[in-house]
């Protein structure tokens, strides 16, 4: 199964744009459309495996080789054969991570009971920046261009290898700040593999293994990534 | 005399003292946001209590001097004075003239200083023939002593009260509404009346005893239209029984009529009177949110529940969304959002009023927005876009802010399938789960921060993450610790929100916790 190999059906509104992001960082990208015109403009933008096949029918799915795919990705544009199909893949194959999206709670609810392993609903991260919007402007404002990267401020990933001085040491020794970037959080294979807050408030060793997501100016954060993939620097004072 | 009415009212038009208390005066009488208007009203209706129990207590006791003098002259003297604010808060009849005068001078045509005066006067005088103004004008008389008979009078004082019940004047108003066939059955009623009365007046006048006056007659025939029957009055001879007959018949039939006019008037309006009340009350509030659509994203909204949303009400143009939303317990009223009528009943001026446009169209949305802000720019609009290609729409529409729930989501779903672990994170921080939770300090003057550096706030031994500061709309990311605060700064911080709340706690004004 190879980790960047992602199968999406479904190339309407959100599929587009999915797509078009994942070609752009460099994912094997296959696309299933049931529709005509879909289908085309998915052949037009230039994708190399674009099928057009009837995703309510087994068979057809069966041919597609998908337990090969990392992640089967369900952002059809119909709700209701979104439903069915996330259904049709977990009865076919019962290894393989579907991801889908969801337009209300009712489908958030009969998606996850598909056998859906993640479910992103269309309006709860929109729904929860009105609060925010209302509470707390500023705040919102900076988040948002992180997370879109507008500020050059962005979110990034950092698995800690072997020999680095991060390994073996407590994350609250080490004072990221002054190599201009912030840890957020971390994922902790001794903990099980579960994505910890800096600000829960729980006492940290890093191992090598562990993914830490740290915030920064992309060349800061590609200096610090560079840092500590560096073996056997433990001499340098932090 | 035409001279020097002219310079006094020149004289009046160039005191902004004499404007000042006029308008004061106005706004007392009139405008709900005065704040001594409550007051103003609490002691009328005081008065009214007051005088009308006194009334009531002289029937059977004999009332001291005080207290009939306090209800002759006190109270009629504040009442004289309210009329007369009335009267002179109606209109101007000194800018009248002065308006006159300049218009006369600039067309160089003859100054008709009478007609003007008569015109104003005139304007007085119909105001003075107000049902108000006379029920005003009566609450005075009974201050006139000599005549006992006026002491009658102080019921009508009573009816100032109706001034301040809306229901009254909804009631009325629904009554307008059905004045064709209110007014079709009174004229039926009259004639039935005036013929029976009459009818048994010639028919019994001799014979009854009890029926000596045409009046009789007519008071019998409405007592037995009515169905109340007293039975003082009775018919003695065939004929005037079968006139009763009739009369009983055709009063059933009428009242029943009557009766269904008005409720069928009140259930037409019934609708509207309790959006009025709604409105009314969202007005009183003087900060709420109006949210438009009753679709996935309001429901979402709502579910969220992070927040009590205090002041709220939901429009939609479908009955069928309006019902949903009213059925999951929330305030909801079928309008339309997008027109001007509707929205020009709240009160923008004095009420800080956010608009949510969350309906799935983004033609209305737009709409909407431009509708609110050509109403008042102070109206705070948060607007969904579903097209990313109408943000620029949107911000010329002058959107405060925007919700791109489309994007948003495929943004979610991308980091989803390419950095799994920072979904969670992400997610967890834009959603505002309480271990991510991103909070504002604003540091005022007297802040306990202000002027000390970066790195002499713990935020790490207070488990926080300091991301920043806002300063002058620049955001300066993870600034050096040398960095000192200044006076409105907003630090941009992270963390559990008891550690917040304590860390903002230790760090407000003189406020230290000892540790």
């Amino acid at each position: 199964m190879l980790k960047n190999k992602i199968a999406i059906f479904g190339y309407g509104n959100h599929g587009k744009f999915i797509a078009k992001g994942l070609l752009e960082d460099g994912f094997d990208v296959t696309i299933v459309e049931s529709e005509k015109h879909f289908f085309e403009d998915a052949q037009n933008d230039d994708f190399k495996k674009v099928f057009l096949a009837d995703v309510t029918k087994d068979t057809e799915l069966k041919k597609m080789d998908l337990e090969s795919f990392a992640q089967l990705v369900c952002v059809m544009d119909d709700e209701h054969l979104n439903v069915f199909l996330t259904l049709s893949l977990r009865s076919l194959f019962k290894d393989s991570y579907i991801l889908s999206i969801s337009d209300s709670l009712n489908v958030t609810k009969k998606l996850q009971m598909a056998g859906a392993n993640k479910v992103i609903d269309l309006y709860e991260v929109s729904a929860n920046k009105i609060y925010n919007i209302l509470d707390k402007p500023i705040a919102t404002k900076v988040l948002e261009d992180f997370v879109n990267n507008k500020s050059g401020i962005t979110f990034r990933e950092m698995v800690i290898p072997q020999n680095s001085f991060l390994d073996g040491v407590m994350a609250e020794d080490i004072d990221f700040s002054s190599h201009g970037v912030l840890l957020v959080g971390m994922i902790d294979e001794e903990l099980g593999h579960a994505f910890v807050f800096v600000t829960a408030g729980i006492s940290h060793k890093l191992d090598s293994g562990d993914t830490i997501v740290c915030l920064g100016e992309q060349k800061e954060l590609e200096a610090f990534e560079a840092l500590i993939k560096k073996k056997e620097d433990r001499g340098v004072t932090i | 005399m035409k001279e020097f009415l002219l310079s006094f009212a020149l004289f009046l038009h160039r005191s902004p003292k004499y404007k000042a208390a006029k308008a004061f005066a106005k706004t007392l009488l009139f405008d709900a946001n005065n704040p001594y208007k409550r007051y103003f009203d609490l002691t009328i209706i005081f008065l009214v209590i007051s005088s009308v129990l006194i009334l009531i207590y002289e029937v059977k006791n004999p009332v001291p001097l005080w207290l009939d003098n306090y209800d002759i002259y006190v109270v009629s003297f504040i009442f004289a004075v309210e009329y007369l604010l009335r009267l002179w808060v109606h209109n101007d009849i000194s800018e009248m003239l002065i308006k006159e005068y300049n218009d006369a001078k600039f067309l160089g045509r003859e100054f008709s200083f009478y007609t003007v005066l008569k015109k104003g006067l005139l304007a007085k005088l119909k105001y003075m023939i107000t049902p108000s103004a006379i029920v005003d004008l009566l609450a005075i008389l009974p201050a006139y002593r000599p005549l006992r008979i006026l002491r009658v009078f102080i019921l009508f004082r009573v009816f100032k009260l109706l001034r301040y019940t809306k229901s009254i004047n909804q009631f009325v108003d629904v009554l307008v509404n059905k004045k064709f066939e209110l007014l079709t059955l009174l004229f039926l009623l009259l004639f039935i009346v005036l013929t029976s009365g009459i009818a048994i007046y010639i028919l019994e006048a001799d014979i009854n005893t009890n029926i000596d006056t045409l009046f009789d007659g007519i008071y019998w025939a409405i007592v037995t239209i009515s169905t109340v029957g007293y039975g003082d009055i009775s018919p003695v001879t065939d004929v005037g029984r079968a006139i009763s007959i009739l009369i009983i018949v055709s009063g059933i039939a009428m009242i029943s009529f009557v009766t269904s006019v008005i409720v069928s008037a009140f259930s037409e309006r019934l609708n509207e009177l309790k959006e009025d009340r709604i409105v009314e009350q969202m007005n009183k509030s003087k900060s709420f949110m109006i949210i438009c659509g009753y679709g996935q994203m309001t429901k979402m909204f709502f579910r969220q529940k992070r927040k009590h949303i205090e002041h709220y009400v939901i429009m939609d143009t479908d009955v069928a969304r309006v019902e949903a939303a009213k059925k999951d317990g929330y305030i909801a009223i079928e309008e339309d959002a997008s027109s001007h009528k509707t929205l020009s009943r709240f009160d923008a001026k004095y009420c800080d009023i956010t608009i949510l446009c969350l309906t799935s169209s983004d033609v209305e949305n737009i709409y909407i927005t431009l509708n609110a802000k050509s109403i008042s720019r102070n109206i705070k609009v948060i607007a969904r876009v579903n097209d990313p290609e109408t943000v620029d729409k949107f911000r010329y529409a002058g959107a405060d802010e925007l919700l791109l729930p489309n994007l948003v989501a495929n943004t979610m779903i991308y980091t989803a399938i390419t950095q799994p672990t920072m979904y969670k994170a992400i997610h967890a921080i834009l959603t505002g789960k309480s271990i991510a939770n991103i909070d504002e300090i604003h540091v005022h003057a007297s802040h306990a921060m202000m002027g000390k550096k970066v790195e002499n706030l713990a935020f790490t031994a207070g488990k926080l993450l300091f991301l920043g500061i806002e300063r002058k709309g620049q955001f300066i990311f993870n600034p050096p610790k040398s960095m000192e605060i200044e006076t409105f700064d907003v630090l941009l911080v992270m963390g559990r929100k008891i550690s917040l709340e304590y860390f903002k706690l230790q760090h407000e004004g003189d406020i230290h916790v000892k540790k």
